[in-house]
This record gives C-alpha cells, sequence and structure tokens, in this order.
C-alpha cells in the first residue's frame, strides 16, 4: 500500500515537472539551435508573419510585414542570411529581423525557407486604388523605357512568382514593396555619389544591385502604383 | 500624500533588457516607440510569459553572447504650477527626477519576468522600492489553426498584467500628473489606488486565437514579514483581504489597425487603518476599448476607459471613513496619441470624474464634499533615438472638486493648479 502511494507521489510529481516544461516543440527560444525552423515558424514567426485561425502561416495582417507563404525558397535563405549577418540593412529589418536572425543556424534558415516556401499562397485583402493598379500593371508588363526600366515581368515572372533567388512579388503588401523600391532608390543614390562603387556596407540591400537603377527610374507615384499592382495579383 | 502620487507616476515602461533580449528596437513592442503602449507583438511578448528570444548563458545552450539582465531608467523633469501662493497650495515649481533598475526577461522557456525598483523623493525623503513586478509561466499551443495561449501569473498589484494600457497603472502619459500637491487628492477609483507591493496576487488566463481574452486573478494583503509599505486610500492604510480582480477582451487586427474592446474591474474587500477593522466594500466595473494604428512612418494609439465604482461602508466607518454608507465614482479616460517616424509625437488625454458628494472622503471642497474633478493634459515629445524622449506636458483642470471658478473653502480655483512640466527620461 506505501509503495503505491510513493509510485503515485512521484508519477504526480513527474507529471507536475513535465507540465511546466514544454521542450524544444514549443520554444520561442531563438538562441538555442536544438530549436527546429518549423517550430520557430509557428512559436515566433507567426506573430507577425502568420494570421490568427488561419491553417496557413507566412500570410501577415499588418502591411509592415512582408507575406512569405510561396515565396521562392532561395530568396528567403538569402534574405534571411543577410539579416544573420546584417548586411541587408533596410529600418524594418535593423529594428526587427536583425534580432530575431543573430543566431538562426545555416540549418535553421533551410527549414524556415522550406517551411514558408511550401505554405500556400493567398489573395492579399487589403484594397488597393484600382486606376493606381492598372497603372501599374502597364510598368510591369512594359517597363518604363524612357528612364530605361525594363518590364519587372521579365525577371519576376508573367505573374510575379519569382525564380530561385528573385522574388515572388505577387499578393505582396503595396506598402512593404513601396519601402523596399525606396531602399534601393536610396541605395542609387548612394552609387551615384560614389561612382558606381559603392561599398556594401553603405548600400541598405547589397544584394538588390539589380533593382537600384530600375527603382532610380520610377518616379514616387510610378513606385506606388506597381506596388499597388502587384498586392492585387493572385 | 504628495510624494505617493509622484511615485504612482513613474510607472514601469520600455526595457532596454527586453530588447537585448530580442535583439529587436523599440518600436517593435510600444507603438511607434510610445512606452509604454504595447504592439500587438508586444503584448504577444508579455503574454508569452517575457520567453521568447535569447537569455543570459546560463546553460551552455544558447550561442549568443551575454548581456547582462539588468538596465536603468532615469527620469528628470521641472513642472510649474500656474500660481505661486506661498501661503498655499499649490507651490510654483517643482523637480522630478526618479530611476528605475529593471530585471527579469526569459528565464526559462516557459518562464519569464518584469522585475522593477524605482528611487525617488517621495516627500518624505528619498526612498528606493519595488516596483510594477511580476513572474509569469505561459505556454501556447498552436495546431490546424487553433491558437491557445494560456499562461499564470504572481505580480505586485493589480493591473500589472494589463495588456492594452487601459487601467491607471500604464496610462499612456509617460509622466502622469505632476501635480503633487492638492491637485493629487484627485479623488480616483479604488482600483488606480493599488501600488506596487501593496498587495500580492496570482492570477490565470487565456488568449484564445490573439482574439478572446480572459484573465481572473486574486489579491490580499500579507499579514506577516518584513514591513512593506500599506496601501493607503484616504487618510490612512488599507489592508485587503482576498479580492478577485479580472479582465475580458475581443482584440482585432484588421491591416495596420488593431482593435481592442474588453471590460475589467475588481471587488476589494478593505480594512480601513488595520486588520481589526470591518470590511469596506469597493465594486470597480470598466468598460474599456483601444484602436491602434501601426505602419510607419505613421502611429495612431487611442483609449477609452469607463469606470463605475459603487463603494460601501460598514456601519462603524460611517462618519470615520466615509460620510456616507454607500457612495458611487465615474472615471471616464480618453486618450489620442500620434507620432511621426517614431520621434516626433503628441497626445491629448482628458479626464472626467463625478459622483456622490461626501464630505469626509473629499474635503477639499468643504461645503459640498463634491469629488468632480475634469483634466485636460496635451503633451508633445520628442525621441531622437530611442532610448532618450524629450517632452512637454500642460494640464489643465477645468473643474476641481466640483468647482469650476474658486473652490469652497478654498482660496484657489482650479486653473491656478494648471501645470507645465518638461521631462528627459532615458532608457538604457
Amino acid at each position: 500500500m506505501k509503495h503505491i502511494a510513493k509510485v503515485l507521489t512521484l508519477s504526480a510529481i513527474s507529471l507536475a515537472l513535465g507540465a511546466c516544461s514544454t521542450g524544444l516543440d514549443k520554444s520561442r527560444n531563438l538562441g538555442n539551435p536544438a530549436v527546429s525552423g518549423n517550430t520557430l515558424a509557428q512559436q515566433v514567426c507567426s506573430i507577425c508573419h502568420g494570421e490568427v485561425g488561419s491553417n496557413v502561416n507566412g500570410n501577415s495582417v499588418n502591411p509592415t510585414f512582408p507575406n512569405l507563404a510561396g515565396q521562392q525558397k532561395d530568396y528567403l535563405v538569402a534574405e534571411m542570411t543577410e539579416f544573420h549577418e546584417h548586411t541587408r540593412k533596410d529600418p524594418a529589418a535593423q529594428d526587427m529581423m536583425w534580432g530575431i536572425a543573430r543566431n538562426f543556424t545555416p540549418k535553421q534558415i533551410e527549414e524556415l525557407a522550406t517551411y514558408y516556401s511550401k505554405q500556400p499562397t493567398r489573395a492579399n485583402p487589403n484594397p488597393v486604388n484600382p486606376a493606381l493598379a492598372a497603372e501599374g500593371a502597364k510598368i510591369f508588363n512594359e517597363g518604363n523605357l524612357d528612364k530605361g526600366v525594363p518590364a519587372c515581368m521579365g525577371c519576376h515572372g508573367s505573374n510575379a512568382e519569382g525564380n530561385g533567388p528573385i522574388p515572388r512579388l505577387a499578393g505582396q503588401h503595396q506598402d512593404y514593396l513601396y519601402k523596399q523600391l525606396m531602399a534601393f532608390n536610396s541605395d542609387e543614390m548612394v552609387e551615384e555619389k560614389e561612382n558606381n562603387n559603392a561599398k556594401d556596407d553603405d548600400l541598405e540591400r547589397p544584394h538588390g544591385v539589380a533593382m537600384e537603377g530600375i527603382a532610380h527610374g520610377l518616379d514616387d507615384h510610378q513606385k506606388h502604383a506597381v506596388a499597388a499592382y502587384l498586392q492585387t495579383l493572385k | 500624500m504628495g510624494g505617493l502620487a509622484l511615485a504612482g507616476s513613474m510607472n514601469a515602461n520600455a526595457i532596454p533588457i527586453y530588447a537585448r533580449q530580442t535583439g529587436q528596437a523599440c518600436v517593435t513592442c510600444h507603438l511607434g516607440g510610445m512606452y509604454p503602449q504595447l504592439t500587438s507583438y508586444g503584448r504577444l511578448f508579455k503574454l508569452t510569459g517575457y520567453t521568447m528570444g535569447t537569455r543570459p548563458n546560463l546553460t551552455d545552450l544558447e550561442v549568443q553572447k551575454d548581456a547582462p539582465p539588468i538596465s536603468v531608467w532615469l527620469q528628470a523633469g521641472r513642472g510649474f504650477t500656474n500660481k505661486n501662493n506661498a501661503a498655499s497650495q499649490p507651490g510654483d515649481t517643482q523637480n522630478i527626477q526618479a530611476i528605475s533598475l529593471f530585471s527579469g526577461g526569459k528565464i526559462t522557456d516557459n518562464i519569464g519576468g518584469f522585475l522593477q525598483w524605482t528611487g525617488g523623493n517621495t516627500g518624505g525623503g528619498y526612498n528606493f522600492t519595488v516596483d510594477n513586478s511580476e513572474i509569469r509561466y505561459a505556454d501556447r499551443n498552436l495546431n490546424n489553426g487553433n491558437d491557445l495561449i494560456y499562461g499564470v501569473y504572481v505580480n505586485n498589484h493589480p493591473t500589472v498584467s494589463d495588456v492594452w494600457n487601459n487601467t491607471a497603472n500604464w496610462n499612456v502619459i509617460l509622466m502622469g500628473f505632476y501635480n503633487a500637491n492638492a491637485a493629487a487628492q484627485t479623488p480616483q477609483p479604488f482600483l488606480d489606488q493599488y501600488g506596487p507591493g501593496q498587495s500580492e496576487g496570482i492570477g490565470a488566463y487565456l488568449y484564445k486565437d490573439t482574439t478572446w481574452y480572459a484573465e481572473a486573478g486574486v489579491y490580499k494583503s500579507f499579514t506577516h514579514g518584513i514591513a512593506t509599505t500599506d496601501l493607503t486610500a484616504g487618510s490612512g492604510s488599507v489592508f485587503i483581504d482576498p479580492s478577485p480582480y479580472y479582465r475580458l477582451a475581443y482584440s482585432k487586427d484588421i491591416g495596420a489597425h488593431s482593435f481592442e474592446v474588453g471590460m475589467h474591474g475588481m471587488i476589494s474587500y478593505a480594512h480601513n487603518g488595520s486588520w481589526g477593522t470591518t470590511v469596506n466594500t469597493y465594486r470597480d466595473t470598466a468598460l474599456d476599448a483601444q484602436y491602434q494604428y501601426n505602419l510607419d512612418p505613421h502611429y495612431i494609439g487611442a483609449h477609452a476607459r469607463f469606470l463605475h465604482e459603487s463603494s460601501s461602508f460598514a456601519g462603524d466607518q460611517v462618519g470615520t471613513t466615509a460620510a456616507n454608507g454607500s457612495n458611487y465614482l465615474n472615471e471616464a479616460w480618453l486618450d489620442v496619441s500620434y507620432v511621426y517616424q517614431a520621434k516626433y509625437g503628441g497626445t491629448l488625454t482628458y479626464r472626467n470624474i463625478t459622483g456622490s458628494n461626501d464630505l469626509t472622503l473629499n474635503a477639499l471642497n468643504t461645503t459640498t464634499g463634491s469629488p468632480n474633478w475634469q483634466a485636460w493634459i496635451p503633451e508633445i515629445f520628442w525621441t531622437p533615438w530611442q532610448n532618450l524622449r524629450l517632452g512637454f506636458q500642460y494640464t489643465v483642470y477645468t473643474q476641481m472638486a466640483g468647482a469650476t471658478s474658486v473652490i469652497p473653502g478654498q482660496t484657489l480655483k482650479p486653473s491656478d493648479f494648471n501645470t507645465s512640466a518638461f521631462y528627459v527620461s532615458f532608457i538604457y
């Protein structure tokens, strides 16, 4: 009888202790390399890049945070690596992603990129100005040749689905896209000052060199227009 | 009393401990950097027990460099009241100084804390005491589209647990009311009067789909142990029997907009003066709402709170603690803030108190004992970098003790108490 009581007590203690530690599968520890990318995606990344009550993670609610669902895996790996190495320096990247990614391991980055590239995409629910989007469609499909801007679809695909290191833009938030175009634009200004020899440290998005001249070739209104159009794509 | 009001206004806000733990900037968790206002992300950080991020390398698991889990907050300023009347309140100027130390953050994957100590001159001399403090255990289950955050906490006064900045403890105005003299006698709902360390509580909460929130806690004053500051209400110390606190909320984010409506309240069973006295009961019930817009460069935050208190006093306390056997108090609180580029901002706050007349509780007006008070508090501030905030706040009293001109029994009118305050807030 005493023995049974002992077993019951020990079981109760183990249960209580077990309940107090969730283990790695629900961890929010950004400093432990043993936490899997999938766990981080759910416990941490989903707070900004996810939507509550949906089975799909990677479609964000607030346009501050880009949609990641269905993004090109190579591009995701490249960006997370840049956040980790502090080479991508647009303000939101510095404020939010440098910290998140500072201890990411290559394995976690690989797992996170795989996870998000496989999440199903969804139409962006936020409204855009249809007239503005129509202007943007023209730029996306035909470019702005007067200023040397080629058609966006040439690299990003006819439906902006992206390809490897070239990101998917379809359904991305207009505000996010506009801010990134502004980052490329500002890098182009730095390049002009430094005779197209700017150091990576001086650029917000040094791996986006291909976008610098393009962003600079679009005026402010055109940047908004092409961003609006991209948000409407599914 | 003035010192208490001053100390009460120095509540905790942004802590770089968390910035070190997550590696993120203040704007991630605080709307436009306007601590203490929390963003949706900041709310989840708190509700998941401050456990996101890294922690000092205690177990060799972590790969990051150690950062000491300590930070410091300095506040300094100078206030000027409208009228200099040496013979009576208010005084014309006052200095504002406070220093806080913080610790806490992630302890395990499920346990984290918020620990604050604050020092300042509270009128009776310099002291350094425990301020807002809590330890949480939290977990989050995510599967098949279900999302449930649940947790328990131990903390040192009601509303420390609030994440919508809609309680007196986490109001958006950083420096509070700096009128440490007669104006500090603004009648306050009992729930607003709890100070850190004057009661201890435990509570539990659920947050379903980051939409539905429910929380219940219970608080009690210590009966034994090291002497702490007593909770005071009116003129003397108050001791609390186990008293329930609750909070319910519905929240929803749509695009860059974030909405919340909810209610919270507490029933406080209070012994006035000592544990041996009969119990007075304060029932506080508040409806509250929050709106936020969070998309750089524009940040907007707005709050509305309507609190009703009904208090009843034991028969033998009538005539000493209160003139009436029962009273009521209504508080309306409205604020709206805007910040551009997380740097240049302003806040407008409106506070209105109405209630039943009681010559014992509200002694400023010697004719009616009216608790009716009304104030507007415009503020502008500049955050040149995220650790430093400079601000100017003006408090306009349009009604005081039920009077809009000279207060019966006094020589001053409400506008004589209008106060300007410059302040500097630095946190590292």
